[in-house]
């Protein structure tokens, strides 16, 4: 749990003004991650910033020992993480959290909106052992984006993909919800669903999530979140990332996204429970 | 290395060594058990309790600030009752000081709290909260104003036999007029600081990030203000100190001792680093034998006797 990870590969990805960066890390944590998981990497010697960068797990590979990271900079930590040379030996704490379950059989259907596909990339690795049927539907900014978050991998692999962005530069100008919902009411589809093979799993903003998991609960689609919140200790001491679920009694419960998370149920999670 | 007692005796509390964690860095003594048997240390303190179950404070609860952090969890905690029923008996279990630090909102909530732990329920002493800036109507309250504070210690002094600790908040104006309060009020130790009340300000939303507005701010941004108020109450009071405020490195925790503390609190820095009280439990012990001290107890205060 308390690890050293060696940086094999640690570089940017795409155009570079999307700001993605591909970690690859060598060392213990590929031998028992599952798809979904994170890790809590620290990304300086120094207290500022104080705390540890929880990144969940885009790829596993236990027999090269080496798992895959994507992250997006988005303030000093990951700003700091993106100048680690390759060779550098990182303290990490993990895996850490729940991870998705994988379907053996029937169609999983996954939806992602912006770098919340990268976590599911892991899914798609486990998947890929079983006679599933992927499906992807990702939602993203514009091309660029979708381009530089390794879309291409996707295709790559054969995976059914459908693509919604918000300035229609590439696939549907819409929501990921929108084809989500398009999906959901083909007669496959639904077929899939009335004998028990269609589950869903899904990564993004929390108001796509909260949206996807009305659309699932309408049509009884068995459906999995990955959660994002702000972390201190990501193993369950500083009740810092804590989510809202309903409880046995029907009151309100508080969750830890990092221990009891960060993938959850998500008829579960009371989105927007504003206390 | 030569023999050296590290035991540390704060007014009958006794600990096997001066490092304790801080309360609501530590969950129920549970969480950080993976990376080390918790019976290494001096002492746990447990997460805040209250009378009842409490949710908390919605999220955002967390800001990251320059060398610090900013917190407004809320003291969501189980109660006083499933902590008895699910986490006690555990907690008793652990070869080490268990401390249980206990909050309300009321004179008659703390009282209560108090009277539901007595020697030999299997815990070490009481520490009082009456620093958390993180609810409304309480606990800071109690712990800004002087008369207030004494009659809470007062009135938790009455309900139990277990050693007490106050536990000072830093938002005050004169920190040692606290101390003061507590020490009449009947606490036998004294604990600080708990965070300083601060606040950040997302530029994109222009709003608060936290969604509770303001927070406690931890973490080393805060350390010198807390060396500053254990070196003043260690002047204004007789009792024994038990420091914390941005503890991250045995260099930090012996800084504190010299100010006055008899033992130290690590709170924050379990978030980075698990294995940070087990590191400066030994460079303590490396520090006091590299300059032939023979317990760890000569060093307390120096930085007083020094002076004259």
């Amino acid at each position: 749990m308390n690890l050293k990870e060696k940086v094999v590969i640690n570089e940017g990805i795409g155009h570079p003004a999307q700001g993605l960066y591909k970690l690859v890390l060598s060392g213990e944590a590929a031998k028992t991650a599952r798809p979904g998981q994170f890790l809590h990497i620290q990304v300086t010697d120094t207290s500022d910033p104080l705390l540890r960068r929880p990144l969940s797990i885009a790829g596993i590979d236990p027999e090269r020992g080496e798992v895959t990271i994507y992250y997006r900079i988005k303030g000093k930590g990951t700003e700091l993480l993106s100048r680690i040379p390759a060779g550098q030996v990182l303290s990490v704490l993990g895996p850490l959290g729940t991870g998705f379950s994988i379907p053996e059989k029937g169609e999983l259907l996954l939806i992602a909106g912006g770098i919340g596909m990268f976590p599911l990339f892991s899914v798609i690795q486990s998947a890929e052992k079983y006679p599933v049927k992927i499906k992807v539907l990702w939602g993203g900014e514009n091309k660029d984006f979708l381009d530089s978050a390794d879309l291409n991998l996707l295709l790559q692999k054969g995976l059914e993909v459908e693509l919604s962005t918000l300035d229609g530069s590439f696939g549907e100008k819409d929501l990921v919800t929108a084809l989500l919902e398009k999906h959901l009411a083909l007669g496959s589809t639904q077929e899939l669903l009335h004998g028990g093979l269609l589950q869903a799993a899904a990564c993004g903003p929390n108001g796509m999530l909260k949206a996807v998991a009305g659309i699932c609960l309408n049509s009884n689609v068995p459906l999995e979140v990955s959660l994002e919140e702000r972390m201190a200790c990501g193993v369950g001491a500083c009740l810092g990332c804590v989510c809202t679920v309903r409880a046995e009694n029907g009151g309100l419960k508080r969750k830890r996204v990092c221990k009891e998370g960060p993938v959850m149920n998500g008829q579960e999670v009371v989105w927007d429970a504003d206390i | 290395m030569q023999t050296f007692n590290l035991e540390t005796d704060l007014a009958g509390l006794k600990l096997k060594n001066p490092v304790i964690t801080a309360s609501g860095t530590y969950g129920f003594g549970e969480v950080y058990a993976p990376f080390y048997e918790p019976s290494i240390l001096g002492g746990i303190t447990v997460k805040g309790i209250t009378p009842l179950p409490r949710l908390g404070n919605p999220v955002p609860r967390l800001a990251e600030t320059p060398s610090g952090l900013l917190n407004s969890v809320g003291l969501e905690n189980p109660g006083l009752e499933a902590f008895l029923k699910n986490y006690l008996p555990q907690l008793a279990s652990l070869d080490t000081a268990v401390i249980v630090n206990i909050s309300g909102f009321s004179l008659e909530d703390y009282a209560l709290m108090a009277s539901s732990f007595q020697r030999g329920c299997g815990i070490a002493a009481l520490e009082v909260n009456i620093s958390c800036p993180n609810i409304k109507h309480g606990g800071m309250a109690f712990g800004t104003d002087p008369k207030s504070a004494e009659e809470v210690i007062a009135a938790v002094r009455k309900e139990t036999d277990l050693p007490l600790i106050a536990k000072l908040s830093p938002n005050v104006t004169d920190i040692t007029a606290m101390a003061k309060a507590v020490e009449s009020g009947g606490a036998d130790i004294i604990s600080l600081i708990n965070t300083l009340l601060g606040m950040q300000i997302d530029l994109n939303t222009q709003k608060p990030v936290l969604a509770n507005t303001m927070g406690g701010l931890s973490g080393p941004a805060v350390r010198p203000v807390a060396v500053r108020m254990v070196y003043q109450v260690y002047q204004a009071v007789k009792l024994p100190v038990i420091g914390m405020g941005g503890i991250l490195t045995w260099q930090d925790a012996i800084e504190f001792m010299l100010a006055g503390a008899s033992a130290v609190s690590i709170g924050t820095a379990n978030f980075g680093n698990p294995l940070a009280p087990v590191e400066i439990l030994e460079g303590i012990q490396a520090y006091c034998n590299q300059r032939g001290y023979q317990s760890v107890g000569e060093i307390v205060g120096l930085a007083h006797a020094q002076k004259g």
